[in-house]
């Protein structure tokens, strides 16, 4: 039985891919009788098999030598690509997250779909999330990742354009379809190229690619800023970022997914990619830049929010930026430790405000107030999640940032200030959406809520619960070995006092926006800088308005422009061409007169002219060696 | 047992034209259509028989027919089946029958209008398999016959226009192609026009690359690329429904076709002169097709300008000439006869319900009572499956091509994939103003899509998945026989070094 299991850990993702293709009877509406609920029953059950599978596999494996899976794909010419798994303990540790917040995300998707009449397509598009979401997780092969993103890609488009009729709703699955397929074309880019240059993609197999010195440094460079570009579009970091905030217009369980595995998965891949950024001193500064500039555009462009969904998508970007820099570093581990708090921390605020949103029909946080005593369990978990993203009290951010930075590491000081300054930043912004939420009074739209059903209640107390122990996880599965980092002799000052550094600036944090004044109107202010600034981070510092002059408007001019030269030139050339025969040949009627003199005359008169020129230019000789070959 | 896939459609043909019009008072169309469909299935299965038939691994031409037909012209009867035609003759046998099922019951003149397709038939399957070149070229032109009558009867509205252009085009795309074939007997003193003897010619550089140059601009026309596309987006919008299909799906790869067999094998050494000027032709006609697709109000105009877009990729493999490369670019037309079919048959459902095929009069589709959820569905898959989206038979067509002509050249390789990018601009746009957004109130009462017609889009989708996901079925086909090919480029490259 357990070999049976640890065998055939492959199977795993496709239990969601079964779970996905068994709804298409409900979502096509060829079984109406029995209603939706059947399709999301099997789709549970089919991630819990999922997940009772991947538990059993993940405990049985544990500290076993990692396992490589190969399925020979395509082998035609010269070429050979396989598709490579990877069974370790960490590829099963992602997994089992990735399953058991698809779970948790599915159960509550009962409560809060309840109502909705397409439940069926709704679970076979998270089975299918599921799916790839789990491949990504225990692939080891760059093409396979990609196959799988680019699933992701897919399933986001069609998740994020769920209701369909409504015209944001439009826009915004388009906007996340195209940025994503951005990233993506360059990222398959990076995948040519790095397969022409002599590797089988194969993650595990890069650093010893590398290690052979194989690239000028030109082609590095490219190769390299290639291969972060399709990351950069699933992680939402900058100049790609604007998706995951208009993505917040699809339904809330998938947004749990989605601000916290599947921007992971993105960030899955890049880490394995990481041997490739180590040749190219300037890739690496490029994902050190982007995500620097990501954390703290994004931790700015979050507090101006006051639409809830968004105030948190944008602090996904912004810690999916340190996980950026973190790979720019080389400092793999913590990149995995960040994306595996970060993970669980949101899927527990989206789960919250997914209550909220549910209950109080409204998005806007300047309409709420006093939600703490009508809805416990989703205060708690609100309250539970924040703790668990910024590093204040002793669950799982902090424990990842004092790893960070407690000296183990090389921590400059530019990356210092900026993990404080991210941390005091998400402080200021969870705050401030708690006291406008939960506190104060109730207004019109939060008088008569109520706490949401069980199946949206359950899941929520389980990652209460999961949140409140992730240290003990981490510790217990050694990830925080190294937490008692040595300092060496002539570390910097600044690293000695990181920690209580951290533990200030979320302390700072959650002072000010405590003390801070808060308005829910939604009136401007009145001074220009001031307003200015507001206005700036509200509308994500105008980066669509500059797209829509820039990129947008390029393409759609020049398609207008080839398309109108396309009908106008090439297709008028061809046109006058046709109407120059038919007025040639118009005129030419005129000599037909019907008089065969004058027939016989214009052949003599051609051949006449045709022997005139043969003559003249000497080939006559040849016409007559050629006709007379004939008679010999 | 060739012969047999050239004489089915036609005695098909004769028969559909001496069967009555009407039987007593009964209107006897369906009938028609029903026999129709009945010889496409039976050339379906015997393709099929083929299939299992062919021996994938062993090179060159298999059940080879020779007769003599006339002696001193040189012109024989002479037929063959390889790797690279075989996918080809099964994608025409499937999609005849496609096509066939699409027509509507009630045409007007029924009898005419199956006797074309299946003479059309005739002229694929013969183009596909004549080892001759005359003989080829005999088939290429009785293709263009029954397509011009199809196009020109039952199109639409400047149907005369389209199907005129499309004549001479053609007409001229034949005509250099015949001077070509001509040029390269006579000059080689070749006694007849049989196709093995002359893979050896020895001609002076010149010359190949003079006569190349007249086979690249005919296919070039056929296929189409830029500048020479301007016939295709017309021909497609008055073509009917399924006339669009055969075309996108089957027509524009005897230029593709012709490009490999006629070009890359014939002239392999002009070939290699001239490869960098094509990648970079493929590649302003990727981006060409692309860019128009965009500004594209009429679905069947995106469909045609990605054609153009997507057929360029097979040049660019072709420019390549690596084994890979050319598997890879048999794999794409199959790929994109596969989805632009697709792509097709649901636009005509499209059309068929709704009276229209504008952008921006269609809104809502995808409304699961009242619009067409199935077919959007259907949409959305084959949308993309054509922007590569792995999983389907575009992405490893695609990615094979990618990756070979890679290493030769980068640049050109990096501007198709920009054009690839761009399939998901245009196609998403379509599909987003089509199908996304509320149902208007003029298309709220469409009338049922039944399952009959939402069949052929169903087997369409099945193929390009499990392609997608099993291409090595696709790819084992014709990667000896294309090996071959690319060989003599290398041979030519090796002597051409020994001679420096």
């Amino acid at each position: 039985m357990t070999d049976f299991l640890l065998e055939n850990v492959w199977f795993i993702p496709f239990y969601g891919l079964i779970g996905a293709v068994l709804t298409l009877p409900w979502s096509f509406g060829l079984i109406t009788k029995t209603g939706p609920r059947p399709a999301a029953y099997i789709n549970i059950l089919m991630t819990l098999l999922a997940f009772i599978h991947g538990t059993f596999a993940f405990r049985l494996f544990w500290d076993e030598i990692p396992r490589q899976l190969v399925f020979h794909w395509v082998q035609v010419a010269d070429l050979d690509l396989s598709l490579v798994l990877e069974i370790s303990s960490l590829s099963l540790g992602a997994m089992e997250l990735v399953t058991g917040i698809s779970l948790l995300a599915q159960v509550f998707a009962l409560g809060y779909m309840e109502k909705d009449w397409s439940m069926a397509r709704f679970y076979g598009l998270m089975g299918f999330f599921e799916a790839a979401l789990s491949g990504i997780a225990i692939s080891d092969s760059l093409l396979l990742s990609y196959g799988l993103l680019e699933m992701l890609t897919l399933s986001t488009y069609l998740l994020v354009g769920f209701w369909y009729a409504q015209p944001l709703v439009v826009t915004a699955a388009r906007d996340a379809f195209l940025t994503k397929r951005v990233g993506d074309i360059l990222l398959l880019m990076g995948i040519v190229a790095l397969s022409s240059f002599g590797t089988d993609l194969t993650f595990s197999e890069l650093e010893s690619w590398v290690a052979t010195n194989p690239l000028p440094p030109v082609s590095a460079t490219l190769l390299g800023l290639a291969l972060i570009a399709g990351p950069v579009g699933k992680c939402a970091q900058f100049p790609l970022n604007l998706w995951l905030d208009e993505a917040m217009e699809g339904p809330n369980p998938a947004g749990i997914m989605r601000n916290s595995i599947v921007v992971s998965a993105g960030a899955l891949v890049l880490i394995k990619l990481q041997p490739v950024f180590t040749i190219s001193p300037v890739a690496s500064d490029a994902l050190i830049i982007i995500g620097a500039m990501t954390a703290i555009g994004s931790s700015l462009v979050a507090i101006a929010q006051t639409d809830i969904k968004r105030t948190l998508s944008h602090s996904t970007s912004a810690y999916l930026g340190l996980v950026f820099i973190t790979v720019g570093l080389q400092q793999v581990d913590i990149a995995l430790l960040l994306l595996v708090t970060h993970a669980i921390a949101k899927a527990l605020l989206f789960m919250s405000i997914g209550s909220i949103i549910l209950n109080t029909s409204s998005q806007n946080i300047t309409q709420m107030g006093g939600l703490w005593s009508k809805m416990p369990a989703t205060t708690t978990s609100f309250l539970v999640g924040s703790a668990g993203l910024i590093s204040l009290l002793p669950l799982g951010s902090f424990w990842t940032m004092k790893r960070w930075v407690n000296g183990f590491w090389d921590t400059p000081l530019w990356l210092l200030i900026l993990i404080l300054l991210v941390n005091f930043l998400s402080a200021i912004n969870l705050t401030r959406v708690f006291r406008l939420v939960f506190l104060g009074e109730t207004q019109a739209k939060t008088r008569r809520v109520a706490e949401s059903p069980w199946p949206m209640a359950v899941p929520m107390v389980s990652l209460i619960i999961v949140t409140l122990l992730l240290p003990f996880f981490l510790e217990n599965w050694q990830l925080l070995l190294t937490s008692s980092g040595q300092w060496s002799e002539n570390a910097p000052i600044w690293e000695k006092v990181a920690v209580p550094l951290l533990v200030i600036s979320g302390f700072l944090g959650v002072m000010l926006a405590l003390t801070m004044e808060l308005t829910r109107e939604l009136s401007r202010p009145t001074q220009f800088y001031r307003r200015f600034f507001q206005d700036l981070l509200a509308y994500d510092f105008y980066i669509d308005k500059i797209y829509g002059v820039t990129v947008v408007w390029l393409v759609a001019n020049l398609a207008k422009l080839t398309s109108w030269f396309d009908r106008y030139v090439v297709d008028g050339l061809v046109n006058l061409t046709g109407l120059a025969t038919i007025f040639s040949g118009s005129a030419l009627r005129y000599n037909v007169s019907g008089q065969s003199q004058f027939y016989v005359f214009t052949i003599i008169f051609g051949v006449g002219l045709l022997l005139v020129w043969l003559v003249y230019t000497g080939q006559w000789s040849m016409v007559f060696d050629y006709w007379s070959s004939f008679f010999n | 047992m060739l012969s047999v896939l050239i004489l089915l459609p036609l005695i098909g043909a004769v028969i559909i034209s001496f069967w009555p019009q009407k039987i007593g008072e009964n209107d006897s169309s369906p009938l028609h259509k029903n026999l129709a469909l009945l010889c496409s299935l039976v050339i379906l299965f015997w393709t099929i028989f083929l299939v299992f038939q062919f021996d994938p691994n062993q090179g060159g031409m298999q059940f080879s027919e020779n007769l003599t037909w006339i002696e001193w012209l040189g012109l024989n009867y002479q037929i063959g089946l390889d790797g690279l035609s075989l996918p080809l003759i099964v994608l025409n046998s499937l999609l005849t029958v496609v096509a066939i099922w699409i027509s509507s019951e009630t045409i007007e003149r029924s009898r005419f209008y199956y006797a074309l397709l299946l003479l059309l038939n005739v002229g694929v399957v013969g183009a596909f398999l004549a080892q001759d070149l005359l003989l080829f070229f005999l088939f290429y032109e009785v293709e263009l016959i029954p397509l011009y009558l199809l196009i020109a009867i039952w199109g639409g509205q400047k149907r005369g226009y389209a199907a005129t252009k499309f004549l001479i085009y053609t007409a001229v795309s034949g005509i250099l192609l015949l001077a070509s074939f001509l040029g390269l007997v006579w000059l080689t003193g070749a006694k007849s026009f049989a196709y093995g003897p002359l893979l050896s010619q020895t001609l002076p550089l010149a010359t190949q690359l003079l006569l190349l140059s007249g086979i690249l601009i005919g296919f070039g026309i056929k296929i189409p690329f830029f500048p020479f596309h301007t016939w295709l987006p017309d021909a497609h919008v008055e073509a009917s429904t399924p006339i669009s299909v055969l075309l996108a799906g089957v027509l524009l790869k005897l230029g593709t076709y012709g490009l490999l067999r006629f070009g890359v094998a014939l002239f392999p050494q002009a070939w290699q002169e001239l490869a960098p000027f094509l990648a970079t032709w493929a590649a302003i006609s990727a981006l060409y097709g692309a860019s128009c697709a965009i500004a594209q109000k009429d679905m069947k105009k995106v469909v045609a300008y990605s054609s153009i877009a997507h057929m360029a990729f097979i040049l660019l493999a072709a420019a390549a000439g690596t084994p890979l490369a050319l598997v890879a670019a048999v794999a794409q037309m199959v790929s994109h006869g596969l989805i632009s079919a697709l792509l097709f048959v649901l636009v005509g459902v499209v059309y068929r319900k709704t009276g229209s095929r504008d952008v921006d009069y269609l809104r809502g589709l995808l409304n699961p009572e009242k619009g067409l959820p199935v077919v959007g569905s259907l949409m959305i898959l084959g949308v993309m499956a054509s922007s590569g989206i792995p999983g389907m038979v575009g992405f490893i067509a695609e990615f094979l091509i990618f990756r070979s002509s890679f290493p030769i050249f980068p640049v050109q390789t990096l501007f198709c994939l920009i054009g690839t990018g761009l399939t998901a601009v245009y196609f998403l746009l379509m599909v987003n103003k089509v199908f996304f957004g509320r149902l208007t109130p003029e298309l709220a009462n469409l009338p049922p899509v039944q399952f009959s017609e939402r069949l052929p889009g169903l087997v369409l989708a099945v193929f390009i998945i499990i392609l997608g996901l099993q291409p090595n079925w696709l790819l084992n086909w014709s990667e000896v026989d294309t090996a071959a090919i690319s060989n003599q480029l290398t041979v030519n490259q090796v002597q051409l070094t020994m001679k420096n």
